[in-house]
């Protein structure tokens, strides 16, 4: 029971950790793709970390896999938009790519 | 611990509901105004309301935030096209400002001012023995469902969760009354990314899934027909926005009848009680909890209706000017 506590507590220390340094590449990188980068890795890491912590916390498999699945949509979306955002910004600094192509 | 958990959460809303007013820019508003929501929901799961908490996380920060971003990007000076019009107008706007800011001013102190003293009154007014839930928990048995939330918005207080719906759909009118409606018919644009169109593809069936998980929890858990509507609204919504619109997919009169399903089907109830010698939507309990599922389901599939029409209507006004311009 001790030994399982210490592990939640570890892990939701990982994941606030990769949070935190997320949030700080969010404020200090100098452009738009770095920013993304930080962002969706380490949060995605992060939520994780967190995901595993909580699923230990509660120790049913059902929530475990209820929680895996929001980790994983989260991925899934969270990756997609970033995609989108960077292809945006990319589109806009480079507006004749597209057009070329059609 | 918790309550300062809670106290945290408290300052970091009123915090963001201030920064959403003050910011300078626009972007930065409607960013904030997202973290309020999400601040929000936090409070309603802090309070026990977990489902206020759904419905404010898919409202507030869901479908709002859909419709402000979108509202944003007409505001953008990459779309604006006539942007000198836009610094006349704001010059305008400005020099009204200075003039006439003390009343907006006068008015928001006393507005605050009003505020606080009904909050104090109604946090000194709280009444013992928690209001009103021991007169539910001893009418719960004959609602037909297992939660006292929507034994109460269902069945005790139907006839205004009837109007919560009418409301919507009076939103909808007004949009369609500004001048949407003629532009259902718009040309299918198809997405123009293939990795857009499969994630779509992939969420749909699975929103679709959790939006009828939502709906049948409410029964006897947080979730309901709200919750579940909003969720298939995001179903709607992406569609539109993969190129697939589904109100200009569709035929007209199967638009208009899901729109107007819940609404109908609802009061249509309410009639028939009141023939049988009941009261407005007073169910049988024998009857009341398959009434209530059907009820639920014609409603959420009516607000997903409403919603996802009140974005595809607000996102193709704002394409008109940019038509207008490419052809002259």
């Amino acid at each position: 029971m001790m030994i399982k506590e210490v592990i939640t507590v570890i892990l939701l220390v990982v994941g606030c950790f990769f949070f935190l340094a997320g949030t700080l590449g969010v404020l200090r990188f100098p452009d738009l793709f770095s920013r993304l980068h930080a962002l969706t890795k380490a949060d995605n890491l992060g939520l994780g970390f967190i995901a595993a912590a909580m699923a230990l916390h509660i120790g049913s498999p059902w929530a475990a896999l209820k929680i895996f699945s929001i980790w994983f949509f989260t991925l899934l979306a969270s990756s997609t938009s970033c995609y989108l955002i960077a292809r945006f910004q990319k589109e806009k600094d480079q507006p004749t790519d597209r057009k070329e192509v059609e | 611990m918790s309550v300062l958990i809670d106290i945290i959460l408290a300052i970091l809303a009123i915090y963001l509901a201030f920064q959403s007013l003050l910011a300078k820019r626009l972007t930065q508003t409607v960013f904030i105004f997202f973290a309020f929501g999400l601040a929000l929901a936090l409070a309603w799961v802090r309070l026990g309301a977990i489902d206020v908490a759904i419905t404010e996380a898919a409202i507030a920060a869901g479908f709002m935030g859909v419709l402000f971003l979108d509202a944003l990007r007409d505001f953008s000076p990459r779309t604006s096209n006539n942007q000198e019009k836009t610094e006349a107008a704001k010059d305008i706007f400005s020099k009204k400002n200075t003039k006439s800011l003390l009343l907006p001013r006068v008015a928001l102190v006393l507005g605050l001012v009003l505020f606080l003293l009904i909050s104090l009154e109604a946090i000194w007014n709280i009444p013992d023995g928690g209001g009103l839930t021991v007169s539910v928990e001893t009418m719960l048995p004959e609602s037909g469902v297992e939660h006292p939330v929507t034994a109460v918005l269902l069945n005790f207080r139907a006839y205004d969760t009837w109007l919560e719906i009418g409301v919507i759909l009076l939103g909808l009118l007004a949009i369609f009354a500004t001048g949407g409606i003629k532009l259902y018919l718009k040309p299918d644009v198809p997405a123009q990314d293939i990795l857009l169109r499969q994630v779509i593809l992939f969420f749909t069936p699975i929103l679709f899934l959790f939006g009828a998980f939502l709906l049948y929890i409410g029964k006897s858990g947080p979730g309901g027909a709200f919750q579940a509507g909003v969720l298939w609204a995001a179903i709607g919504i992406l569609l539109h926005l993969g190129g697939k619109p589904v109100f200009s997919m569709i035929p007209r009169w199967l638009g208009q009848l899901l729109l107007t399903l819940g609404l109908g089907f609802f009061l249509l109830l309410g009639f028939i009680l009141m023939a049988g010698g009941a009261t407005l939507f007073e169910y049988p309990p024998a009857y009341a909890g398959v009434l209530i599922l059907i009820v639920e389901t014609l409603a959420a599939i009516s607000i997903a209706a409403a919603l996802t029409a009140i974005f595809a209507n607000l996102n193709q006004m704002q394409e008109k000017p940019n038509d207008i311009e490419s052809t002259t």
